[in-house]
């Protein structure tokens, strides 16, 4: 196993308060395996990211544990983590446009990392930067590398930042919503570059992402996410085929599919909870027609439902004990009507 | 190439804004109450000798031939003569313009000193007691009237504990250096005359620690914020992403970029010194362009007034003209678009 997170809560201090942002996440990220993380803004996707980075804002309350490679990292004092980042684990941003500095060559900004984290002399750095250039898919390189951001368009500063989280070749790389900022084409590309990057490497990728379709695209497994917390866990098949949660449910309906233009495309209604103002049962409850009453008053636990694919949602536990839920189990639209 | 197009481009423009600041300055000092003639015969002058003084000074002509002889004159390098010193003022000029140009030069140099590194300690100590002493400081640099703050240092510095001198440009007796630049402390330090260079700065501490009080806190408010802007921003994510320790990423990557704004601020703070030479060279007896201009306002001596205001225009404009250039060099955004 490469990335085991056990359990990880983070609080964010908001006016002097502290709230909860993500509540004992747990997952792992295999070598050679792309897990997606998705769900709606402000689920908690991107903070599960940087709480693993641990690129937080100052008085963040990080608990729980993340595993390296078995190396507890969440132990690790902040110049020994300096170490792990870019080294072992990167990061790719959602807007390659503002991720990059403006003032210092691409060259420059590629080539920092290797400073870093290796003892290459400035001749070999040169040469790795160029060869970096090339691998992800760039093109006069020995021209590129003396540019500046502002002279390469959004697909190639987005290249620039794979080139860069690439350079030390870590063994997991993070991406937050890669080719959200990025035009149709120019994702596919991207995608089709992280692709061949993986098979190349055999690292583990997380894919952190709202957009249903690069999560076909590109993941193994899927993590579905619901204001702070896990709710589905599956293999990119069986979730596609087979989603259980009502959320991911709803997500799925929200994709409009070819050749069914007259059926109203599938919204789910109202907006995700505030961190300060949680539900105290399912988060879901509110916004979910299916909604019990048991729903309302406590926290469905993670439930099996085969192997690799868990669910926290009482219309699958024995407990709760609703067999109706199971009926129409096989394809999203079948049951659920919003 | 291209930034010598820039220059020469403002250079050019330089032109218009001049001769708006010439026309200006002309009809102001025109308005004012006063006859000029009459302040130089003194009270016992007859009607005739002042009407014949009057039609000599060509007070009498209409305002726009008063101003197309003085233009006339500027060209030929003649900025007319100073009623009250009885000298051509481009002389006078020569005279007091280095004492005033080496006290703002000290000033910006102490301001940069020290505003830029507050500024960088307050944003990366956001909200520590640093940063809370720090941002107090500036806030009173910036609140405090130079003349007070200045009459304070003298009351204590000079009158009570006697460390630094409290006025003029040099100990009593000495004589100045061999004239090269007219600033003493250059001049002192080209011609290795170590007992003069000594006495020129320390008489140059009180009114330059007075005078870059304001521009301190400027700079420091103005670094302390654009530092916090550039230190949220997407890219300095990515460099802790890459494993930049904190040092790294803040001098590597945000100072830079944090100080752009800071840099234009300081053509401002550079006018606003020679400006406030006015106020900080009376209050230390600085025989400046400042209280040469004083002088000139007291005696109505518009040929002065006008030439003191012309080129402390034009320095203004050619420091700005220099940060611009700084930019070109600096952010390479500038050079491609």
């Amino acid at each position: 196993m490469l990335l085991e997170v056990n359990d990880v809560s983070l609080s964010l201090r908001r006016d002097g308060k502290y709230s909860k942002i993500l509540d004992h996440v747990s997952f792992q990220v295999n070598k050679g395996e792309t897990v997606g993380i998705v769900g709606e803004s402000g689920c908690g996707k991107s903070m599960t990211a940087l709480s693993l980075m641990r690129l937080l804002p100052d008085k963040a309350k990080l608990e729980g544990s993340v595993e390296l490679q078995g190396e507890k990292i969440t132990n690790y004092s902040k110049r020994k983590l300096e170490k792990v980042r870019g080294n072992q684990m990167s990061m790719i941003f959602q807007n390659p446009l503002t991720s990059l500095n403006p003032l210092q060559t691409v060259g420059t900004q590629i080539e920092e990392s290797l400073i870093l984290h290796t003892n290459m002399s400035k001749k070999e750095r040169r040469v790795r930067v160029l060869k970096l250039l090339n691998d992800v898919g760039l093109p006069r390189v020995e021209e590129l590398i003396d540019e500046y951001p502002h002279q390469l368009s959004g697909g190639m500063r987005q290249r620039i930042m794979i080139a860069i989280a690439m350079a030390c070749e870590p063994q997991l790389l993070i991406c937050d919503e890669p080719t959200t900022a990025l035009d149709v084409t120019v994702q596919a590309q991207i995608l089709e570059l992280m692709n061949e990057i993986k098979e190349q490497t055999q690292m583990g990728i997380i894919m952190i992402t709202h957009d249903m379709g690069v999560v076909a695209e590109v993941c193994d497994r899927v993590i579905v996410m619901y204001a702070g917390k896990v709710v589905e866990e599956a293999p990119v098949v069986e979730l596609f085929q087979n989603p259980k949660h009502p959320y991911t449910r709803g997500l799925l309906n929200s994709i409009p599919k070819l050749g069914q233009r007259k059926q109203k495309l599938g919204s789910i209604p109202g907006t995700v909870p505030v961190p300060e103002n949680m539900p105290v049962g399912c988060r879901f409850a509110d916004r979910c027609s299916h909604v019990m009453d048991i729903c309302k008053s406590t926290v469905p636990q993670v439930t099996e439902i085969k192997e690799n694919h868990q669910t926290a949602c009482w219309l699958y536990d024995e407990e709760g004990g609703n067999k109706d839920a199971t009926t129409g189990s096989n394809q999203s639209q079948t049951t659920l009507h919003y | 190439m291209d930034a010598l197009r820039f220059i020469a481009r403002r250079l050019v423009l330089m032109i218009p804004i001049l001769f708006g600041i010439s026309i200006l300055t002309f009809v102001i000092s025109n308005t004012i109450p006063g006859d000029p003639a009459r302040l130089i015969l003194g009270p016992k002058a007859t009607p005739e000798t002042l009407s014949a003084l009057q039609e000599e000074m060509g007070l009498n002509d209409p305002l726009y031939i008063q101003y197309g002889n003085y233009m006339a004159g500027i060209f030929q390098g003649d900025l007319g003569q100073s009623t009250y010193s009885q000298r051509p003022v481009s002389e006078d000029l020569v005279r007091y313009f280095p004492a005033t140009f080496e006290l703002t030069m000290f000033a910006m140099v102490i301001t940069l000193l020290i505003g830029i590194p507050f500024g960088i300690i307050s944003a990366s100590r956001k909200d520590k007691i640093a940063d809370q002493i720090t941002r107090v400081f500036a806030l009173m640099g910036v609140a405090m009237p130079a003349f007070w703050l200045g009459l304070l240092f003298l009351l204590f510095f000079y009158l009570k504990i006697g460390m630094f001198p409290g006025s003029g440009r040099l100990d009593t007796g000495m004589s100045p250096p061999e004239y090269i630049t007219g600033m003493y402390t250059v001049d002192a330090l080209l011609t290795g005359n170590w007992p003069v260079f000594r006495s020129a700065v320390m008489h140059l501490v009180l009114p330059g620690i007075t005078q870059a009080a304001i521009t301190i806190g400027m700079i420091t408010r103005m670094t302390r914020s654009s530092m916090l802007e550039v230190l949220g921003s997407d890219y300095i994510r990515t460099a802790h992403a890459k494993g930049g320790s904190e040092n790294r990423v803040l001098y590597g990557h945000a100072l830079r970029n944090g100080v752009m704004p800071v840099i234009t601020l300081l053509g401002m703070a550079f006018g606003h010194a020679l400006g406030g030479s006015i106020l900080v060279e009376s209050v230390f007896s600085w025989p400046g362009l400042g209280r040469y201009a004083v002088n000139a306002i007291n005696y109505l001596d518009f040929p002065a007034v006008m030439g003191v205001t012309m080129l402390i225009a034009v320095m203004f404009i050619l420091v700005n003209l220099i940060i611009d250039t700084l930019y070109f060099f600096i952010d390479p955004r500038l050079k491609h678009d």
